[in-house]
């Protein structure tokens, strides 16, 4: 069964605000590594499964940056460690958005867009399906005009190699418009062919990180200690075992592959 | 008596910016289930009449439109193309340019979508149309990857999924190799024979199609004249080689298919010996080439030698390495193993050896035809004198024209004016009669005709069997990336069976062209 | 066939969303706050986040009721395909190359077009390169701007056009930047020098932030910003030369602001 798109979208959403609501590094790594086990468990093979290594390296660098700020001021225990848990909880949230990067199909991600949406995401999927064709043919031009004797190198050379790329692509467009009007582009109200089941795992899934995020939400507005550990004076973080379990249900879309479904 | 699937009445049509009317007073009635076939000349109207069948023109391109247009009873000034798109399907020339999606399916469900039909419907419809154009095990496939003929009937399929039975295509095989251009007539007759489908096709490629309709639409600078195919293609001076046979002894009606012709050819002239044109001295000398492309071998162990004054056809099916021989003659593609040497030495790309790619516009992009040329001669540091090339591809009249106003084949020429112009010595095309009017096809053997008979060298990779048939003096088959026939033309194409011109197929190997055959008649 | 025009109505949404789209950008400077500990940090987020989702709904629930059309659709998909396809070559420091895109077919095609490619592929450069990142509706927005922008220039005479799109280019190669550390720099910088004060005014902010921006992102966006003026130099005139041919031989009929 697999996860519908918006579900994970809800996903990274609420995970994204528990990460938002505190700078609590036992929190915070908990939700990084229930990321790392979603990713592993649900990753969709292919290239988009290393945005996640890319987006764990952006997290551990923002968390560099965002310590190393510290030396623009006053530099004491405090403020590093201070500094350190707002770099750790940029972190997180980009490390979430890495899971989310690699377990979604970005088709599949436009194609579920809402019909309002459909024009855009529409032209989203276009501009996706027809960039390799674009690189492709910019290699090609490339090659074609060397062998003219044009140069390649250098500015003087974009004219000769920007303006044949750009040219097809205008007629190409054309040719896609007029194929899209004749087959009834923009005529009522539209269906979809296979529309993405809402089944029980992703409403299971969708539950599960909604509660979560309403968990922390909650404690955040009540003011509950341990969300935001002092550094004024610097003193151990405090975790909540409520909060924790709650944390823990970030994982469930890892937990509930059933065995050798994707 | 049911109604015309199609109506003209009295239709002219001019473009926003044209100056005389595309369309002049076309006025005609295509009946339900018709096998259409438009032809004539690059310009003359077909494009702006296919169309005008749905709406396209004038609610898509503007201008003035005089005249009413019904399809299936409904007048498309009226409905704008997406309301008839349950009525009238539209495939345009280039389908890989057409798709909207990216897996077969989805591709087909598309139009249904639109129209809003229901998902257990539009499931139904998507399987017939999958066993009705015979690509069923493409389904899952990403449309990216299919092979010409595959694409166009997916986009054939898609455009029928929402329900016409009127079917309109633009140069349907124009682009495709034999195989695949077969696989799409096949379709479109069992379209047009077990289904009652009207379909509606404009073709420069008539060798096949000519023999398959029932009505043809001749087009002559915007007016058209309806009536029997052989007439038609008869009065408008073009066809398959056999019409031009036809044409040439005086058959009437003039033959359309090989089986036609056959029935005709009552008189078998004497064999004409094949004899090898003694070629200059030799230019292009390939040893032991073998090449990769994509990590996979593309070219094992090939040799060959090319002497000044030939024209070579270099043939094969799709993948069997054509474009990496031509790429390593030309200097761009590193082999693996053995060497190329052009004129005793490692070719320098675009000196020794210039190369018109696949793409011919994938190179234009000056804002006239003569500043193209320039460009190339600037950049050779060659006198500015564009003019020559020019009139030696017979395109001088087009010099001040912008290159992308122009048709299909006179961009090719025009591309081939800017790689010529560099003077090497070879010369090398890849597919250069795709898609392109017999008109630019003439100009183009022309001219490879007399670059050959200055000492020069011309390669070119093709499909196009009666182009081989009637310029090269060599045949060179490929066949997963070797060499495997290497001859005159008579003997190479005369002995396959599927790369055989119709002269051959008519008259028997040694039979190139109709004007050699009317020769050995008169 | 009639050419549609704007109505009053999209004129005026776009307008409000462009303004609390600046809203958003700018909160930190302009809206007040109690101190608070905790929940300061949490809420302010969120309403950011919130004011772009507006923004967002907005401007698609206009452009649906409107519809972009399959000539819109087609060349938002074949020039966000070069945005993407040119997102990447070339990157040095903060210069990409797919800005030129934005900002000719703004140029050309008007400022609702020139938003709406600028927004629509930066979110499909975004899922190419496999980079859904929190910094995306932001981004979109920013760029959207920057071909909005592009489309309001004059084009008198092809001198005033290329020089204009050029300085235009330049400018917005630094904005851009500004824009995009805006909503990085509270989270990046309190309990420091440079740190938002929710107590102070906008001044104090406006200074702390320049002093921020001067000293991380200024090097980045200064490679934008002559890139930009470059590309619009060499490559202005062919490109939109091709395009003004293209948008005349479609017949585009856009909506125009």
């Amino acid at each position: 069964m697999n996860i519908h798109p918006a579900a994970w979208i809800a996903w990274a959403t609420c995970a994204g605000i528990v990460a938002f609501s505190t700078t609590n590094p036992f929190y915070l790594a908990l939700v990084i590594a229930i990321a790392w086990f979603v990713y592993a468990a649900c990753h969709v093979p292919g290239p988009t499964a290393r945005s996640f290594r890319v987006f764990l390296i952006a997290g551990l660098a923002a968390m560099a940056i965002r310590t190393a700020l510290v030396f623009f001021g006053t530099v004491d225990a405090n403020n590093v460690a201070f500094a350190a848990m707002e770099g750790m909880r940029l972190a997180t949230i980009l490390v979430v958005f890495g899971t989310f990067n690699a377990v979604t199909d970005p088709f599949g991600v436009v194609r579920m867009a809402p019909r309002r949406f459909h024009e855009p995401a529409l032209a989203a999927a276009l501009a996706l399906s027809i960039a390799p064709r674009t690189i492709a043919s910019a290699q090609r031009v490339r090659e074609a005009q060397t062998l003219r004797g044009l140069r390649t190198t250098g500015l003087r050379s974009l004219p000769a190699l920007a303006i044949p790329i750009l040219e097809t692509g205008m007629e190409d467009a054309v040719t896609l418009a007029e194929s899209m009007d004749a087959r009834g582009h923009g005529h009522g109200t539209r269906s979809r062919y296979r529309p993405q089941p809402w089944n029980r795992r992703s409403i299971l899934c969708t539950g599960a990180a909604l509660t979560a995020a309403v968990a922390f939400s909650a404690a955040a507005f009540t003011g509950v200690a341990g969300l935001h550990p002092s550094t004024f004076p610097l003193l151990w973080p405090e975790v909540s075992a409520g909060l924790l379990a709650a944390a823990g249900l970030l994982a469930v879309p890892g937990l509930s592959r059933s065995r050798g479904a994707p | 008596m049911s109604d015309p699937a199609l109506r003209f009445d009295h239709v002219t049509f001019t473009y926003p910016e044209g100056a005389r009317p595309a369309l002049a007073d076309v006025d005609l009635q295509i009946a339900e289930g018709a096998f259409v076939l438009a032809v004539g000349p690059t310009g003359a109207g077909k494009s702006s009449f296919l169309r005008s069948t749905n709406g396209l023109v004038p609610q898509f391109t503007g201008g003035r439109f005089r005249g009413r247009v019904h399809v299936a009873g409904r007048d498309t000034t009226e409905h704008p193309p997406r309301a008839l798109a349950d009525v009238v399907a539209f495939v345009p020339q280039d389908a890989s340019a057409s798709f909207v999606l990216d897996r077969v399916e989805d591709e087909l469900a598309y139009g249904m979508e639109n129209l809003g039909v229901a998902p257990a419907h539009m499931r139904r419809r998507v399987e017939e149309m999958l066993d009705l154009l015979d690509i069923e095990p493409l389904r899952t496939r990403s449309v990216r990857t299919l092979s010409g003929g595959e694409q166009q009937r997916v986009a054939i399929a898609a455009a029928l999924t929402a329900g016409p039975r009127i079917l309109v295509l633009d140069e349907p095989t124009s682009q495709l190799d034999p195989q695949g251009a077969e696989d799409v007539i096949a379709a479109l007759q069992r379209l047009v024979h077990d289904h009652g489908a009207t379909v509606l096709v404009a073709e420069h490629r008539l060798d096949r199609v000519a023999g398959a309709v029932d009505v043809a639409l001749g087009f002559d600078r915007g007016s058209v004249r309806m009536g029997d195919p052989a007439e038609v293609i008869r009065r408008l001076a073009i066809g398959p080689p056999v019409a031009r046979l036809g044409r040439l002894v005086g058959w009437d009606p003039v033959p359309l298919t090989v089986r036609d012709a056959r029935a005709l050819a009552r008189t078998l002239p004497m064999r004409i010996v094949a004899h090898a044109s003694a070629a200059g001295e030799t230019r292009i000398s390939v040893r032991g080439l073998s090449a990769e492309h994509d990590g996979v071998p593309a070219l094992r162990r090939i040799d060959l030698r090319i002497g000044g004054g030939e024209i070579v056809a270099l043939m094969g099916r799709n993948g069997a390495g054509k474009t990496t021989l031509l790429r390593s003659i030309v200097g761009v593609h590193r082999p693996s193993a053995g060497d190329v040497l052009v004129d005793g030495r490692a070719p320098q790309p675009g000196v020794d050896v210039g190369l018109c790619p696949q793409e011919p516009e994938s190179i234009l992009f000056a804002d006239t035809v003569a500043d193209e040329v320039r460009s190339t001669l600037q950049a050779r540091e060659l006198p500015d004198d564009p003019d020559t090339i020019l009139i030696e591809l017979g395109i001088d009249d087009l010099a001040s024209r912008h290159p992308r106003d122009l048709s299909a084949g006179q961009r090719l020429l025009v591309a081939a004016a800017a790689i010529a112009a560099a003077r090497a010595p070879v010369l090398l095309l890849d597919e250069p009669t795709r898609g392109i009017d017999p008109d630019a096809k003439e100009r183009l053997t022309r001219f490879l005709r007399s670059h050959a008979a200055d000492g020069g060298v011309a390669v070119f990779a093709t499909h196009d069997v009666e182009l081989a048939a009637a310029v090269a003096t060599r045949v060179v088959m490929l066949a997963g990336g070797e060499v495997i026939a290497d001859g005159d033309p008579a003997t190479v194409l005369g002995d396959s069976r599927v790369f055989a011109p119709q002269m051959t197929r008519v008259f028997g190997p040694g039979w190139l062209t109709p004007e050699q055959v009317a020769e050995a008649m008169a | 066939m009639t050419i549609r025009t704007a109505s009053r109505l999209q004129t005026v949404v776009l307008v409000i969303a462009n303004i609390l789209g600046v809203l958003a950008f700018a909160w930190p400077f302009v809206l007040p706050y109690a101190t608070g500990a905790s929940r300061d940090r949490f809420d302010a987020p969120l309403i950011l986040i919130g004011l772009l989702v507006c923004i967002g709904t907005l401007l698609f629930v206009e452009l649906g009721r409107g519809g972009m059309g399959p000539k819109t659709v087609a060349l938002i998909g074949v020039l966000g395909a070069a945005m993407v396809a040119l997102r990447l070559p070339g990157f040095v420091a903060g210069f990409s190359a797919m800005f030129i895109v934005v900002l000719v077919a703004g140029n050309a095609f008007g400022p609702t077009f020139g938003f709406l490619l600028g927004a629509v592929g930066t979110f499909a450069s975004g899922l190419f390169i496999g980079g859904l990142g929190p910094w995306l509706p932001f981004q979109m927005v920013a760029v959207g701007w920057v071909g909005m922008g592009a489309g309001l220039l004059p084009k008198r005479s092809w001198g005033v056009r290329i020089g204009t799109l050029a300085a235009y280019g330049f400018v917005t190669g630094y904005l851009f930047g500004m824009v995009m550390n805006l909503w990085e720099w509270p989270f990046f910088t309190s309990g420091s020098a440079f740190a938002w004060d929710p107590a102070g005014g906008a001044a104090t902010n406006l200074n702390h932030y320049l002093a921020f921006y001067m000293t991380t992102s200024f090097v980045w966006d200064t490679f934008r910003a002559i890139g930009n003026l470059i590309l619009v130099v060499v490559l202005g005139r062919p490109l939109l030369g091709a395009l003004d041919r293209a948008a005349r031989r479609m017949r585009l009929e856009l909506t125009t602001v």
